[in-house]
């Protein structure tokens, strides 16, 4: 079985990749920030890409628009994919605003037979234009709706199946959201099928004792570790990485956090795993 | 409830300036109740726009001070929605709300408007820039360029105030000198060199020589309307000057 890990590229790190090679399989970009026109942002996107591969990652694509997706975000999406031909391209199963305004937020859906009509039709869209499978990441939550008719993993079964698409798994927004309404993170977990998940997200939160708020800017906690391994258990080993937004630590850290999932990965199947 | 009366609502409530409950939402016997819960949305947009202001408008932040920007930062958000999917371009009327608001400190709108047009120019288009060395070698092999455009990362506007210094003392970490109207409006020219936004100021002839520049002018039209605009200046050897500074400010393409 081949392991692969892989980071976060932030602008922090950009000298340490340039400087010598890093001991990640590849990076994971955030589409976004390098959707512009031109400058340093591109010229370090192509010297970094040189060296590792890396996937695709975006934060506005967002999926559950009834209008659907933006053409213009997608012709220029697809632009950077050319560009940086990522092994795959994911984003987020959530809105991010309605009437051409963008709250610049993963806003969670409804669980109804309504929105997964809405994605189903929005992730056919995007697949087709971009003529590769889309890879569609759970968010973390702070409010369920009345109008759901079923739980969050029937929710993204019923959507991989009715398109083809694949999940970035968030192990980390599966545990706040199970903390924060109340659900079995190992249900959620045992809940989806195996086969359809492409990649792991592992993160840190802040908890404030009575709810979570998924900050990305501390370690992953021991019981997303836990997890990672039932998942880990359940999906067989899928690439890994840490995601960090804030409070960005030296990139050592970061690989030092990303030896514990390999450690964890190792324990789970036995073998040792390549560095 | 249909998903977009959801999503309409869900919007509203997180645009509008107080947070309160909603009833799709679902009850909770775990945790916070409902209305703590769309406050965590309703937060987070604010904290999130007011970060990217102060990221995009650092020296200005710096000048103003933390809490007289956050609360700037908070009525721009307020009276503002973001109609862009790259976040960074939030701020794009920022410096006309400060201009608005704070009407006997407009060197704090001037400064906005620096900290944006240089931000604009970090990620601005690229283009192939003439170098002396290139041009020289055109000059060895008998061809003459006989038109210029400007770097699309180029920009020109007017200051009233000593923004520039204000800016480089904020730019290394000292105390900002008094704002000082100037007499005489001084022009500025911003612009990417390399990876690095730049700025400095301009004459009114050189002004003059880059507005012909981007309207798509050649050397020879802009040396004649320089001739005619300033009567009393040496134009042949200050234009000759400029287009040799042009090229180490590389703001020259073909
Ligand atoms: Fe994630």
């Amino acid at each position: 079985m081949t392991f692969s890990f892989g980071l976060g590229l932030r602008t922090q790190h950009y000298h340490d990749f340039l400087e010598k090679s890093q001991p990640v399989d590849w990076l994971e970009v955030i589409s976004d920030n390098y959707m512009v026109d031109g400058g340093k942002p591109l010229v370090m996107l192509d010297k970094i890409r040189a060296d590792y591969p890396m996937v695709m990652h975006g934060v506005s694509m967002s999926i559950g628009a009834i209008k659907g997706v933006d053409p213009e975000y997608l012709r220029k999406l697809k632009k950077l994919e050319q560009r940086i031909q990522p092994m795959w391209l994911s984003d987020h199963l959530c809105w991010t605003g309605v009437h051409g305004r963008n709250l610049h937020d993963l806003l969670p859906l409804p669980f109804s037979e309504e929105a997964l009509q809405v994605v189903t039709r929005n992730v056919n869209q995007v697949q087709e234009y971009l003529q590769r499978p889309l890879v569609l990441e759970n968010v973390s939550s702070y409010v369920e709706f009345q109008e759901s008719e079923m739980t969050e993993w029937e929710f993204l079964t019923e959507v991989c199946q009715r398109t083809g698409c694949q999940l970035l798994l968030d192990i980390n927004n599966i545990y706040v959201s199970s903390f924060n309404h109340g659900f079995d993170a190992s249900e959620f977990i045992n809940g989806v099928p195996v086969g359809s998940v492409k990649q792991f997200h592992l993160a840190g939160h802040q908890n404030n004792g009575d709810h979570i708020i998924d900050t990305h800017d501390h370690p992953v906690c021991k019981d997303v570790w836990t997890l990672y391994k039932e998942a880990l258990q359940r999906f067989g080993f899928i690439p890994t990485m840490i995601e960090r937004d804030d409070n960005i630590p030296e990139l050592e850290e970061l690989l030092a956090e990303l030896g514990q999932a390999r450690t964890i990965a190792d324990e789970v199947f036995s073998q040792k795993v390549a560095v | 409830m249909s998903l977009a009366t959801l999503q309409n609502d869900f919007q509203s409530l997180v645009l509008d300036p107080e947070c309160r409950s909603a009833d799709w939402v679902a009850d909770s016997k775990h945790g916070l109740g409902s209305k703590q819960r769309l406050a965590i949305y309703h937060n987070a947009y604010r904290i999130r726009l007011t970060e990217v202001l102060r990221d995009t408008f650092e020296h200005t932040a710096s000048y103003i001070g933390d809490e007289w920007f956050e609360r700037l930062a908070g009525s721009y958000v307020q009276a503002n929605t973001s109609e862009h999917s790259n976040i960074g371009l939030y701020g794009q009327a920022f410096p006309e709300h400060l201009a608005q608001v704070l009407k006997h400190d407009q060197e704090v709108a001037e400064l906005a408007h620096l900290d944006w047009t240089l931000r604009r120019a970090f990620d601005g288009s690229n283009a192939d820039v003439i170098t002396r060395e290139a041009l020289e070698k055109l000059a060895a092999e008998g061809v003459s360029i006989e038109k210029f455009s400007p770097v699309p990362t180029l920009k020109l506007c007017l200051h009233h105030f000593n923004t520039l210094d204000i800016w480089h003392a904020i730019n290394q970490e000292e105390v900002p000198p008094q704002v000082v109207a100037l007499d005489e409006p001084m022009h500025v020219m911003t612009w990417r060199k390399g990876y690095s936004p730049h700025f400095r100021s301009v004459s009114a002839v050189e002004y003059a020589a880059i507005n012909y520049l981007c309207e798509g002018c050649d050397l020879e039209a802009i040396g004649e309307a320089l001739s005619l605009g300033f009567p009393g200046a040496d134009i042949v050897n200050e234009f000759g000057l400029m287009i040799a500074r042009w090229l180490d400010d590389e703001i020259l393409t073909a």
